[in-house]
């Protein structure tokens, strides 16, 4: 892998402009929260479409053999690179095909507390938008992926897992369409 | 005014910041006193990784990669796109974006002034003396064009004027030769009048406000040859802040 | 070495689909090519290059009893279970580059299946380093630009400023 300069930004700019963002959502779909979670989805997955290009440019890697090597390389070069936490990788299922990627850090979610309304805690997946960012991504690089959070530690769960599965491979090169 | 519903658009997600005692530093304390903060609804990791856990100062110095931002942003952009109808809409909704990152900067600005190094773990909870916000328009200018800035994007603002107009003396200009925000983006020719630094005019008015100084502030290109995205913020101040920086000139308040 | 560093003469873009996203000419005194031209080009040689990619062939996996390795390329059964492509761990790609007395065309297909395609003096060199500057570029002004849409034709003015300021630089 090369190693490039990365040029970087304020990490507190970012973190408040992804908190406004979801902010804005929630009064958007007035706190429909179901409806939050998948717009976010929705926002990362039009993100990961264009991020891949800038994550193959910068770090110069090449297509990964199989699954379990494009599991390394989210967690340690693109989440480093993006947000520069390097989430565990665990738990994999024996076929290779499933993982979780468990958060000790999330600037995302720094200085975030949710809504205390009853619902938030249960409905709403304020990081949300990681989950679209790899399903983007590695759509772009033929590989059809599912994945979404487990447990939060916003939730005042313990930990921030997200699970991560492979659907399939996608043999033709057609164009996805923009969502 | 806009001032109630914008304020209104940050109760939801609250980016601790503001949601906290911002003058308190958050010292080695009893399980007591932390239960004592936190909103009774809210369940808490066991392992109390809250936002009342962690130093406010943790992220200070931190830094993330700026693509990272350019693509938040950009979607940011482009959500607000497809919800307006013409580049006014669409730059007074990334202005409203902006304006609570501008009230929550606003007191994490003074915290860090006043809680140098030591005197942040010194200080009891009660007795530091408040900060000093400005009280005269040019002193928050300062603050904005130095301070703010330099938090933002890790370096002053590049000039700061007042209006010539006799007609417009409550008018003054923040230039930006660089603005970090528009970097990559390049607007099509059909909206060649729009400036997504609106977003940071968003993020000035919210400190402006923050400070009670009335305000409307916008983001104009004014390109040159050898800054094609100069840009200048216009900063008006209201009516009231213009009487009340009169009787402040005459009582001597600097 | 100015024979090194100049000589870049145009690029163009080609999506996944094989249409023309974008298309610049660095140095006048070339042959005036039509915007039809350029979309032929792009189109065929996509096609082209997917061609190559397919007849890449394949070589029989080597068995624990030594067969005389013949060359049976088979172009109509890649799926065939016994054969291999030759250097197994570094992917199948397509046409790299056609060169002729004047002029060389170098291509570089990312991950993703974008095509970048740039025309140089045969005597240029250190082209992959231009392309890959040229990818930077585009991750940068033409990927983080809200208003790009995604494989439509790239007009982005920042792309353009910062690729002809690169170039000239380099110049």
């Amino acid at each position: 892998m090369r190693r490039t300069r990365v040029d970087k930004v304020n990490a507190e700019l970012v973190t408040l402009t992804y908190g406004t963002i979801v902010a804005q959502l929630c009064q958007d779909y007035d706190s429909n929260y179901q409806d939050v979670n998948k717009q976010l989805d929705k926002m990362g997955y039009n993100i990961g479409m264009r991020l891949i290009e800038d994550f193959l440019a910068k770090s110069g890697v090449g297509r990964c053999a199989n699954f379990r090597e494009t599991a390394d390389m989210i967690a340690k070069v693109g989440f480093k690179i993006f947000l520069n936490v390097t989430p565990t990788i665990t738990n994999w299922t024996s076929d290779n095909t499933q993982f979780s990627l468990i958060f000790e850090d999330n600037p995302l979610a720094d200085f975030v507390e949710l809504p205390d309304d009853g619902r938030a805690q249960d409905e709403l997946w304020f990081s949300n938008i990681l989950c679209g960012v790899l399903r983007g991504s590695l759509e772009m690089v033929q590989m059809q992926i599912e994945a979404h959070f487990v447990s939060d530690v916003l939730r005042g769960d313990d930990t921030t897992e997200m699970r991560v599965s492979l659907v399939r491979y996608i043999e033709d090169e057609m164009p996805p369409e923009e969502e | 005014m806009a001032a109630p519903p914008r304020h209104a658009t940050m109760q939801s997600i609250s980016n601790g910041s503001t949601a906290q005692g911002t003058d308190r530093p958050q010292t080695q304390q009893t399980p007591q006193a932390q239960l004592s903060q936190q909103s009774p609804g809210l369940r808490v990791p066991s392992n109390r990784k809250t936002i009342y856990d962690r130093h406010l100062n943790r992220s200070r110095n931190a830094e993330l990669s700026r693509a990272s931002f350019a693509f938040l942003f950009g979607e940011m952009v482009t959500y607000a796109q497809r919800r307006v109808t013409g580049i006014q809409d669409l730059e007074k909704r990334l202005n409203e974006q902006g304006y609570p990152l501008g009230l929550r900067l606003l007191d994490l600005l003074f915290y860090r002034s006043t809680s140098t190094s030591s005197s942040a773990l010194s200080s009891s909870s009660t007795s530091s003396s408040p900060p000093n916000r400005p009280l005269r328009i040019i002193t928050l200018l300062h603050l904005i064009h130095g301070p703010l800035w330099r938090l933002l994007f890790n370096r002053a603002a590049d000039a700061l004027e007042h209006s010539v107009s006799p007609d417009t003396p409550n008018e003054y200009m923040i230039t930006d030769n660089d603005p970090m925000v528009n970097t990559y983006i390049s607007a099509p020719r059909d909206m060649s009048m729009l400036n997504c630094a609106a977003y940071v005019a968003g993020i000035i008015e919210g400190v402006c406000d923050g400070c009670g100084f009335e305000t409307k502030v916008s983001a104009h290109n004014q390109p040159t040859e050898l800054w094609p995205s100069r840009t200048v913020f216009l900063v008006r101040f209201g009516d009231p802040v213009m009487e009340r920086e009169k009787v402040l000139e005459r009582a001597g308040v600097k | 070495m100015p024979s090194n560093t100049r000589g870049v003469f145009s690029l163009i873009i080609i999506n996944k689909a094989g249409g023309l996203i974008y298309q610049r000419e660095f140095q006048s005194g070339l042959r005036n090519l039509s915007t039809n031209d350029y979309l032929v080009l792009a189109g065929t040689f996509h096609g082209v290059h997917a061609i190559t990619r397919s007849i890449t062939p394949k070589i029989p996996i080597a068995q624990p009893a030594p067969s005389p390795t013949t060359s049976s390329t088979g172009t109509t059964a890649p799926t065939a279970s016994g054969y291999s492509y030759p250097n197994p761990g570094v992917p199948v790609s397509g046409l790299d580059y056609l060169e002729t007395d004047k002029f060389r065309l170098t291509c570089f297909q990312t991950l993703t299946g974008t095509k970048f395609l740039l025309f140089t003096d045969p005597l240029t060199g250190s082209v992959d380093t231009i392309i890959q500057k040229i990818y930077e570029l585009y991750a940068d002004y033409v990927m983080k630009n809200p208003f790009y849409q995604i494989e439509m034709p790239v007009r982005c003015e920042a792309f353009d400023r910062h690729l002809g300021a690169w170039l000239r630089g380099r110049a």
